[in-house]
Protein backbone atom coordinates (compact mmCIF):
# COMPACT_ATOMS: atom_id res chain seq x y z
CA UNK A 1 0.00 0.00 0.00
CA UNK A 2 1.20 3.44 -0.87
CA UNK A 3 1.67 5.86 2.04
CA UNK A 4 1.68 9.47 0.96
CA UNK A 5 0.96 10.52 4.55
CA UNK A 6 3.98 8.84 6.06
CA UNK A 7 7.20 10.66 6.09
CA UNK A 8 10.50 9.19 4.94
CA UNK A 9 12.18 10.59 8.06
CA UNK A 10 9.82 8.60 10.21
CA UNK A 11 11.91 5.59 9.38
CA UNK A 12 10.34 3.13 11.76
CA UNK A 13 6.96 3.84 10.27
CA UNK A 14 8.30 3.69 6.74
CA UNK A 15 10.00 0.39 7.34
CA UNK A 16 7.03 -1.06 9.17
CA UNK A 17 4.71 -0.09 6.37
CA UNK A 18 6.98 -1.35 3.62
CA UNK A 19 6.18 -4.39 1.55
CA UNK A 20 6.48 -7.61 3.49
CA UNK A 21 6.16 -5.89 6.87
CA UNK A 22 4.22 -7.71 9.53
CA UNK A 23 0.74 -6.17 9.82
CA UNK A 24 1.18 -5.74 13.60
CA UNK A 25 4.42 -3.77 13.10
CA UNK A 26 2.64 -1.59 10.63
CA UNK A 27 -0.28 -1.09 13.02
CA UNK A 28 2.06 -0.18 15.89
CA UNK A 29 3.92 2.31 13.71
CA UNK A 30 0.66 3.99 12.73
CA UNK A 31 -0.64 4.43 16.29
CA UNK A 32 1.10 7.71 17.23
CA UNK A 33 -0.24 9.25 14.04
CA UNK A 34 -3.70 7.91 14.88
CA UNK A 35 -3.55 9.56 18.31
CA UNK A 36 -2.44 12.84 16.79
CA UNK A 37 -5.20 12.71 14.22
CA UNK A 38 -2.84 12.85 11.27
CA UNK A 39 -3.17 9.39 9.89
CA UNK A 40 -4.58 9.50 6.38
CA UNK A 41 -8.10 8.11 6.04
CA UNK A 42 -7.05 4.98 4.12
CA UNK A 43 -4.53 4.01 6.80
CA UNK A 44 -6.96 4.82 9.58
CA UNK A 45 -9.55 2.47 8.06
CA UNK A 46 -6.95 -0.25 7.64
CA UNK A 47 -5.86 0.17 11.27
CA UNK A 48 -9.44 -0.20 12.53
CA UNK A 49 -9.85 -3.38 10.46
CA UNK A 50 -6.62 -4.74 11.85
CA UNK A 51 -7.36 -4.09 15.53
CA UNK A 52 -10.77 -5.68 15.10
CA UNK A 53 -9.05 -8.95 14.33
CA UNK A 54 -5.86 -8.63 16.42
CA UNK A 55 -6.43 -8.52 20.19
CA UNK A 56 -2.95 -7.40 21.17
CA UNK A 57 -2.97 -4.52 18.69
CA UNK A 58 -6.48 -3.63 19.90
CA UNK A 59 -5.17 -3.38 23.46
CA UNK A 60 -2.23 -1.32 22.32
CA UNK A 61 -4.41 1.13 20.44
CA UNK A 62 -6.54 1.49 23.56
CA UNK A 63 -3.39 2.24 25.54
CA UNK A 64 -2.50 4.97 23.02
CA UNK A 65 -5.98 6.45 23.30
CA UNK A 66 -5.67 6.48 27.10
CA UNK A 67 -2.31 8.18 26.67
CA UNK A 68 -4.00 10.82 24.55
CA UNK A 69 -6.46 11.58 27.38
CA UNK A 70 -3.69 11.59 29.98
CA UNK A 71 -1.50 14.02 28.05
CA UNK A 72 -4.49 16.33 27.74
CA UNK A 73 -5.19 16.08 31.47
CA UNK A 74 -1.56 16.53 32.49
CA UNK A 75 -1.15 19.63 30.39
CA UNK A 76 -4.43 21.40 30.99
CA UNK A 77 -4.08 20.93 34.76
CA UNK A 78 -1.78 23.93 34.82
CA UNK A 79 -4.19 26.28 33.11
CA UNK A 80 -4.12 29.85 34.39
CA UNK A 81 -5.27 33.16 32.89
CA UNK A 82 -2.69 35.07 30.89
CA UNK A 83 -1.21 37.92 32.92
CA UNK A 84 -1.56 41.47 31.65
CA UNK A 85 1.36 42.42 29.41
CA UNK A 86 3.60 45.09 30.90
CA UNK A 87 4.81 47.24 28.05
CA UNK A 88 7.69 49.65 28.37
CA UNK A 89 6.09 53.05 28.72
CA UNK A 90 7.32 55.58 26.21
CA UNK A 91 8.62 58.45 28.27
CA UNK A 92 7.52 61.95 27.33
CA UNK A 93 10.31 64.08 25.91
CA UNK A 94 11.47 67.16 27.80
CA UNK A 95 13.19 69.53 25.34
CA UNK A 96 15.76 71.71 27.05
CA UNK A 97 17.32 74.99 26.03
CA UNK A 98 19.44 77.77 27.53
CA UNK A 99 18.34 81.36 27.98
CA UNK A 100 20.24 84.30 29.40
CA UNK A 101 18.98 86.42 32.27
CA UNK A 102 20.29 89.15 34.59
CA UNK A 103 20.83 86.46 37.24
CA UNK A 104 22.91 84.33 34.90
CA UNK A 105 22.13 81.68 32.29
CA UNK A 106 19.01 79.59 32.84
CA UNK A 107 18.30 76.07 31.61
CA UNK A 108 14.68 75.44 30.75
CA UNK A 109 12.87 72.33 29.62
CA UNK A 110 9.40 71.93 28.15
CA UNK A 111 7.26 68.91 27.30
CA UNK A 112 4.06 68.72 25.28
CA UNK A 113 2.25 69.53 28.54
CA UNK A 114 4.19 72.59 29.56
CA UNK A 115 7.32 74.00 31.13
CA UNK A 116 8.75 71.26 33.34
CA UNK A 117 12.15 72.52 34.48
CA UNK A 118 13.97 75.76 35.18
CA UNK A 119 17.47 75.76 36.64
CA UNK A 120 20.18 78.34 37.28
CA UNK A 121 22.98 76.99 35.16
CA UNK A 122 25.59 78.39 37.51
CA UNK A 123 24.15 76.07 40.13
CA UNK A 124 23.37 72.95 38.07
CA UNK A 125 24.88 72.05 34.73
CA UNK A 126 23.27 70.36 31.75
CA UNK A 127 24.18 66.84 32.90
CA UNK A 128 22.59 67.37 36.29
CA UNK A 129 19.45 68.77 34.69
CA UNK A 130 19.25 65.74 32.42
CA UNK A 131 19.54 63.49 35.47
CA UNK A 132 16.81 65.42 37.28
CA UNK A 133 14.52 65.10 34.27
CA UNK A 134 15.28 61.39 33.92
CA UNK A 135 14.40 60.92 37.60
CA UNK A 136 11.04 62.47 36.81
CA UNK A 137 10.68 59.95 33.99
CA UNK A 138 11.30 62.38 31.15
CA UNK A 139 13.41 61.65 28.10
CA UNK A 140 15.60 64.78 28.12
CA UNK A 141 16.74 66.05 24.70
CA UNK A 142 18.28 69.32 23.59
CA UNK A 143 15.79 71.52 21.75
CA UNK A 144 16.46 71.90 18.06
CA UNK A 145 14.79 71.98 14.65
CA UNK A 146 13.06 68.64 15.41
CA UNK A 147 11.38 69.99 18.57
CA UNK A 148 7.59 69.87 18.03
CA UNK A 149 5.64 73.11 17.87
CA UNK A 150 4.04 72.96 21.33
CA UNK A 151 7.14 72.52 23.51
CA UNK A 152 9.00 74.85 21.20
CA UNK A 153 6.38 77.58 21.67
CA UNK A 154 6.40 76.99 25.45
CA UNK A 155 10.16 77.52 25.58
CA UNK A 156 9.89 80.73 23.54
CA UNK A 157 7.03 82.09 25.69
CA UNK A 158 8.89 81.21 28.89
CA UNK A 159 12.01 83.04 27.69
CA UNK A 160 9.93 86.10 26.72
CA UNK A 161 8.04 86.20 30.02
CA UNK A 162 11.23 85.75 32.05
CA UNK A 163 12.80 88.66 30.14
CA UNK A 164 9.73 90.79 30.92
CA UNK A 165 9.83 89.76 34.56
CA UNK A 166 13.48 90.77 34.91
CA UNK A 167 12.61 93.97 33.02
CA UNK A 168 9.97 94.90 35.64
CA UNK A 169 7.16 94.68 33.07
CA UNK A 170 5.63 91.41 34.27
CA UNK A 171 4.47 90.35 37.70
CA UNK A 172 2.80 87.00 36.88
CA UNK A 173 3.71 84.15 34.61
CA UNK A 174 1.17 82.79 32.20
CA UNK A 175 2.55 79.45 31.06
CA UNK A 176 1.42 75.84 30.97
CA UNK A 177 3.38 73.92 33.61
CA UNK A 178 4.18 70.21 33.73
CA UNK A 179 4.73 68.76 37.21
CA UNK A 180 5.20 65.13 36.12
CA UNK A 181 7.28 63.20 38.62
CA UNK A 182 6.72 65.70 41.43
CA UNK A 183 5.36 64.03 44.58
CA UNK A 184 1.83 64.96 45.66
CA UNK A 185 3.06 66.68 48.83
CA UNK A 186 5.60 68.80 46.97
CA UNK A 187 2.95 69.56 44.40
CA UNK A 188 0.56 70.86 47.06
CA UNK A 189 3.34 73.04 48.50
CA UNK A 190 4.13 74.42 45.04
CA UNK A 191 0.46 75.15 44.34
CA UNK A 192 0.15 77.08 47.62
CA UNK A 193 3.37 78.95 46.85
CA UNK A 194 2.16 79.90 43.38
CA UNK A 195 -0.63 81.94 44.95
CA UNK A 196 1.76 84.23 46.89
CA UNK A 197 1.56 87.48 44.88
CA UNK A 198 4.46 89.40 43.36
CA UNK A 199 6.33 91.47 45.94
CA UNK A 200 4.73 89.74 48.94
CA UNK A 201 6.20 87.27 51.40
CA UNK A 202 4.92 84.18 53.09
CA UNK A 203 6.54 82.00 55.75
CA UNK A 204 7.24 78.28 55.65
CA UNK A 205 4.77 77.96 58.52
CA UNK A 206 2.20 79.99 56.55
CA UNK A 207 2.48 77.64 53.55
CA UNK A 208 2.19 74.68 55.92
CA UNK A 209 -1.10 75.99 57.29
CA UNK A 210 -2.34 76.86 53.79
CA UNK A 211 -2.04 73.18 52.84
CA UNK A 212 -3.66 72.08 56.10
CA UNK A 213 -0.48 70.72 57.70
CA UNK A 214 0.43 73.40 60.24
CA UNK A 215 3.23 71.38 61.80
CA UNK A 216 5.00 70.69 58.52
CA UNK A 217 7.13 73.86 58.12
CA UNK A 218 10.35 71.88 57.75
CA UNK A 219 8.78 69.56 55.19
CA UNK A 220 7.55 72.63 53.31
CA UNK A 221 11.10 73.98 53.24
CA UNK A 222 12.39 70.68 51.88
CA UNK A 223 9.64 70.55 49.25
CA UNK A 224 10.45 74.10 48.10
CA UNK A 225 14.10 73.05 47.81
CA UNK A 226 12.92 70.62 45.16
CA UNK A 227 10.90 73.21 43.23
CA UNK A 228 11.54 72.31 39.57
CA UNK A 229 10.35 75.74 38.40
CA UNK A 230 11.94 78.47 40.56
CA UNK A 231 11.07 82.09 39.71
CA UNK A 232 7.93 80.88 37.87
CA UNK A 233 6.69 79.18 41.05
CA UNK A 234 7.90 81.92 43.41
CA UNK A 235 9.52 79.91 46.19
CA UNK A 236 11.79 82.93 46.72
CA UNK A 237 8.78 84.64 48.37
CA UNK A 238 8.74 82.07 51.16
CA UNK A 239 10.94 83.00 54.11
CA UNK A 240 11.58 82.03 57.72
CA UNK A 241 9.10 82.98 60.46
CA UNK A 242 11.51 85.09 62.56
CA UNK A 243 12.33 87.42 59.68
CA UNK A 244 15.23 85.37 58.34
CA UNK A 245 15.49 84.89 54.59
CA UNK A 246 15.45 81.07 54.84
CA UNK A 247 17.13 78.92 52.24
CA UNK A 248 17.27 78.83 48.46
CA UNK A 249 18.28 76.12 46.06
CA UNK A 250 20.52 78.01 43.67
CA UNK A 251 22.02 80.22 46.36
CA UNK A 252 20.77 82.90 48.72
CA UNK A 253 22.27 85.63 46.51
CA UNK A 254 19.71 84.82 43.84
CA UNK A 255 16.88 84.82 46.37
CA UNK A 256 17.96 88.25 47.54
CA UNK A 257 18.18 89.52 43.95
CA UNK A 258 14.68 88.30 43.18
CA UNK A 259 13.18 89.76 46.35
CA UNK A 260 14.81 93.14 45.76
CA UNK A 261 13.65 93.08 42.13
CA UNK A 262 10.10 92.63 43.45
CA UNK A 263 10.62 95.33 46.11
CA UNK A 264 9.85 92.89 48.92
CA UNK A 265 11.20 93.74 52.34
CA UNK A 266 12.08 91.22 55.03
CA UNK A 267 10.57 92.05 58.39
CA UNK B 1 -22.61 51.43 7.83
CA UNK B 2 -24.24 48.25 6.55
CA UNK B 3 -22.39 48.62 3.28
CA UNK B 4 -19.08 48.88 5.10
CA UNK B 5 -19.82 45.81 7.22
CA UNK B 6 -20.84 43.80 4.19
CA UNK B 7 -17.83 44.97 2.26
CA UNK B 8 -15.53 44.07 5.12
CA UNK B 9 -17.11 40.67 5.47
CA UNK B 10 -16.71 39.99 1.78
CA UNK B 11 -13.13 41.14 2.02
CA UNK B 12 -12.50 38.79 4.90
CA UNK B 13 -14.12 35.84 3.19
CA UNK B 14 -11.96 36.45 0.16
CA UNK B 15 -8.64 36.61 2.03
CA UNK B 16 -9.18 34.13 4.82
CA UNK B 17 -9.09 35.16 8.46
CA UNK B 18 -8.50 38.89 8.86
CA UNK B 19 -5.05 39.96 9.96
CA UNK B 20 -4.46 41.48 13.34
CA UNK B 21 -4.54 45.28 13.14
CA UNK B 22 -2.81 46.24 16.36
CA UNK B 23 -0.65 44.83 19.09
CA UNK B 24 -3.58 45.07 21.51
CA UNK B 25 -5.67 42.98 19.16
CA UNK B 26 -2.88 40.40 18.93
CA UNK B 27 -2.84 40.09 22.72
CA UNK B 28 -6.63 39.97 22.95
CA UNK B 29 -6.97 37.37 20.29
CA UNK B 30 -3.95 35.13 20.74
CA UNK B 31 -2.53 36.04 24.15
CA UNK B 32 -4.54 33.48 26.14
CA UNK B 33 -3.61 30.51 23.97
CA UNK B 34 0.04 31.52 23.64
CA UNK B 35 0.16 31.81 27.42
CA UNK B 36 -1.45 28.38 27.71
CA UNK B 37 1.18 27.06 25.29
CA UNK B 38 3.89 28.31 27.65
CA UNK B 39 2.12 26.87 30.69
CA UNK B 40 2.00 23.55 28.85
CA UNK B 41 5.66 23.78 27.85
CA UNK B 42 6.98 24.68 31.28
CA UNK B 43 4.22 23.12 33.39
CA UNK B 44 5.09 25.89 35.79
CA UNK B 45 2.71 28.88 35.82
CA UNK B 46 5.22 31.33 37.32
CA UNK B 47 7.85 30.47 34.74
CA UNK B 48 5.20 30.60 32.02
CA UNK B 49 4.16 34.11 33.13
CA UNK B 50 7.75 35.34 32.85
CA UNK B 51 8.25 33.79 29.43
CA UNK B 52 4.92 35.18 28.30
CA UNK B 53 5.91 38.68 29.34
CA UNK B 54 9.18 38.18 27.48
CA UNK B 55 7.46 36.94 24.34
CA UNK B 56 4.82 39.68 24.41
CA UNK B 57 7.54 42.32 24.69
CA UNK B 58 9.42 40.85 21.71
CA UNK B 59 6.18 40.73 19.76
CA UNK B 60 5.50 44.35 20.70
CA UNK B 61 8.90 45.48 19.44
CA UNK B 62 8.66 43.53 16.19
CA UNK B 63 4.96 44.12 15.53
CA UNK B 64 5.49 47.18 13.37
CA UNK B 65 7.85 45.33 11.04
CA UNK B 66 5.44 42.44 10.48
CA UNK B 67 3.47 42.15 7.26
CA UNK B 68 -0.18 42.83 8.02
CA UNK B 69 -1.17 39.77 6.03
CA UNK B 70 1.16 37.50 8.01
CA UNK B 71 -0.15 34.63 10.10
CA UNK B 72 -0.02 36.46 13.42
CA UNK B 73 -1.06 33.47 15.47
CA UNK B 74 1.77 31.26 14.20
CA UNK B 75 4.17 34.16 14.47
CA UNK B 76 3.29 34.75 18.13
CA UNK B 77 3.58 31.02 18.88
CA UNK B 78 7.01 31.07 17.26
CA UNK B 79 8.15 33.95 19.44
CA UNK B 80 6.87 32.13 22.54
CA UNK B 81 8.54 28.88 21.43
CA UNK B 82 11.84 30.68 20.93
CA UNK B 83 11.54 32.34 24.33
CA UNK B 84 11.06 28.90 25.86
CA UNK B 85 13.98 27.30 23.98
CA UNK B 86 16.38 30.16 24.61
CA UNK B 87 15.46 30.10 28.30
CA UNK B 88 16.28 26.38 28.43
CA UNK B 89 19.60 27.03 26.69
CA UNK B 90 20.44 29.93 28.98
CA UNK B 91 19.93 27.79 32.03
CA UNK B 92 22.00 24.97 30.57
CA UNK B 93 19.07 22.65 30.82
CA UNK B 94 19.00 21.45 27.23
CA UNK B 95 21.90 19.05 27.36
CA UNK B 96 20.82 17.52 30.60
CA UNK B 97 17.28 17.10 29.36
CA UNK B 98 18.39 15.63 26.06
CA UNK B 99 20.64 13.21 27.88
CA UNK B 100 17.85 12.14 30.14
CA UNK B 101 15.52 11.75 27.24
CA UNK B 102 17.84 9.59 25.18
CA UNK B 103 18.23 7.28 28.12
CA UNK B 104 15.26 4.97 27.85
CA UNK B 105 12.49 5.92 30.23
CA UNK B 106 12.16 2.81 32.37
CA UNK B 107 8.83 1.04 32.16
CA UNK B 108 7.36 -0.28 35.38
CA UNK B 109 8.20 -3.98 35.50
CA UNK B 110 6.55 -5.61 38.47
CA UNK B 111 3.06 -6.99 38.42
CA UNK B 112 1.88 -4.45 40.95
CA UNK B 113 2.30 -1.80 38.29
CA UNK B 114 -0.54 -3.31 36.35
CA UNK B 115 -2.85 -2.58 39.25
CA UNK B 116 -1.97 1.07 39.50
CA UNK B 117 -4.82 3.32 38.46
CA UNK B 118 -5.07 6.27 36.14
CA UNK B 119 -4.09 8.56 39.02
CA UNK B 120 -0.65 6.99 39.08
CA UNK B 121 -0.33 7.27 35.31
CA UNK B 122 -1.36 10.91 35.52
CA UNK B 123 1.20 11.56 38.25
CA UNK B 124 3.90 10.00 36.09
CA UNK B 125 3.14 11.54 32.76
CA UNK B 126 3.85 15.12 33.79
CA UNK B 127 7.48 14.50 34.69
CA UNK B 128 7.82 12.33 31.57
CA UNK B 129 6.67 15.24 29.42
CA UNK B 130 9.22 17.42 31.22
CA UNK B 131 11.97 14.97 30.33
CA UNK B 132 11.24 14.99 26.60
CA UNK B 133 13.85 17.01 24.71
CA UNK B 134 12.59 20.62 24.62
CA UNK B 135 12.04 20.71 20.87
CA UNK B 136 10.22 17.39 20.88
CA UNK B 137 8.08 18.47 23.79
CA UNK B 138 7.29 21.73 22.05
CA UNK B 139 6.39 19.99 18.80
CA UNK B 140 4.07 17.54 20.52
CA UNK B 141 2.33 20.20 22.59
CA UNK B 142 1.92 22.52 19.60
CA UNK B 143 0.33 19.71 17.62
CA UNK B 144 -1.77 18.03 20.29
CA UNK B 145 -2.95 20.93 22.42
CA UNK B 146 -2.84 23.84 20.02
CA UNK B 147 -3.60 22.26 16.70
CA UNK B 148 -0.68 23.86 14.87
CA UNK B 149 0.02 22.43 11.42
CA UNK B 150 3.27 20.62 10.65
CA UNK B 151 4.47 23.45 8.43
CA UNK B 152 4.09 25.81 11.39
CA UNK B 153 5.75 23.35 13.76
CA UNK B 154 8.60 23.00 11.27
CA UNK B 155 9.17 26.76 11.42
CA UNK B 156 8.85 26.64 15.19
CA UNK B 157 11.63 24.04 15.42
CA UNK B 158 13.67 25.33 12.51
CA UNK B 159 13.54 21.98 10.71
CA UNK B 160 11.77 20.32 7.80
CA UNK B 161 8.11 19.45 7.92
CA UNK B 162 9.10 15.78 7.78
CA UNK B 163 11.35 16.14 10.79
CA UNK B 164 8.62 18.05 12.64
CA UNK B 165 6.20 15.19 12.11
CA UNK B 166 8.79 12.61 13.12
CA UNK B 167 9.52 14.56 16.30
CA UNK B 168 5.89 14.64 17.33
CA UNK B 169 5.39 10.94 16.62
CA UNK B 170 8.57 10.10 18.48
CA UNK B 171 7.41 12.07 21.53
CA UNK B 172 4.11 10.20 21.65
CA UNK B 173 5.89 6.88 21.26
CA UNK B 174 8.29 7.71 24.08
CA UNK B 175 5.44 8.58 26.42
CA UNK B 176 3.66 5.38 25.50
CA UNK B 177 6.77 3.30 26.19
CA UNK B 178 7.42 5.17 29.42
CA UNK B 179 4.02 4.37 30.86
CA UNK B 180 4.18 0.70 29.88
CA UNK B 181 1.66 -1.41 31.75
CA UNK B 182 0.11 1.61 33.45
CA UNK B 183 -1.92 2.10 30.28
CA UNK B 184 -3.07 -1.51 30.10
Amino acid sequence: MNHPGIDPVDRLAARASGPGAHPCDRALAAMPARVLGDLDPGDAAWLLDHVATCRSCGRELEAFMKLDTLVGLALELGEAPAPAVRLPRTRPVAWFARCDSPIGPLLMAASENGLCELTFEGFRGVDEVRDLLAERDFDARPAGPETPAVPSATLVRAAEQLAEYFDHTRTRFDLPLDFQGVTPFTRSVLDATASVPFGRLETYRGIASRIGKPGASRAVGNALGRNPLPVVVPCHRVVATGGGIGGYTGGLAIKERLLSLEGARLA
Amino acid sequence: MTTTTTARKADRDACGPPGVESFEELIDRHGPEVHRFLVNLTRNPAEADDLYQDAALKAFRAFGRLDRKANHRAWFFRIAGNAFLSDRRKHGRVDRLDELATAAIPAPTDDAAARLDAGEALARIGPMIDRLPPKQRMAMIARKQHDLGYSEIARLLGCSEAAARANVHEAVRKLRDGLGELLA
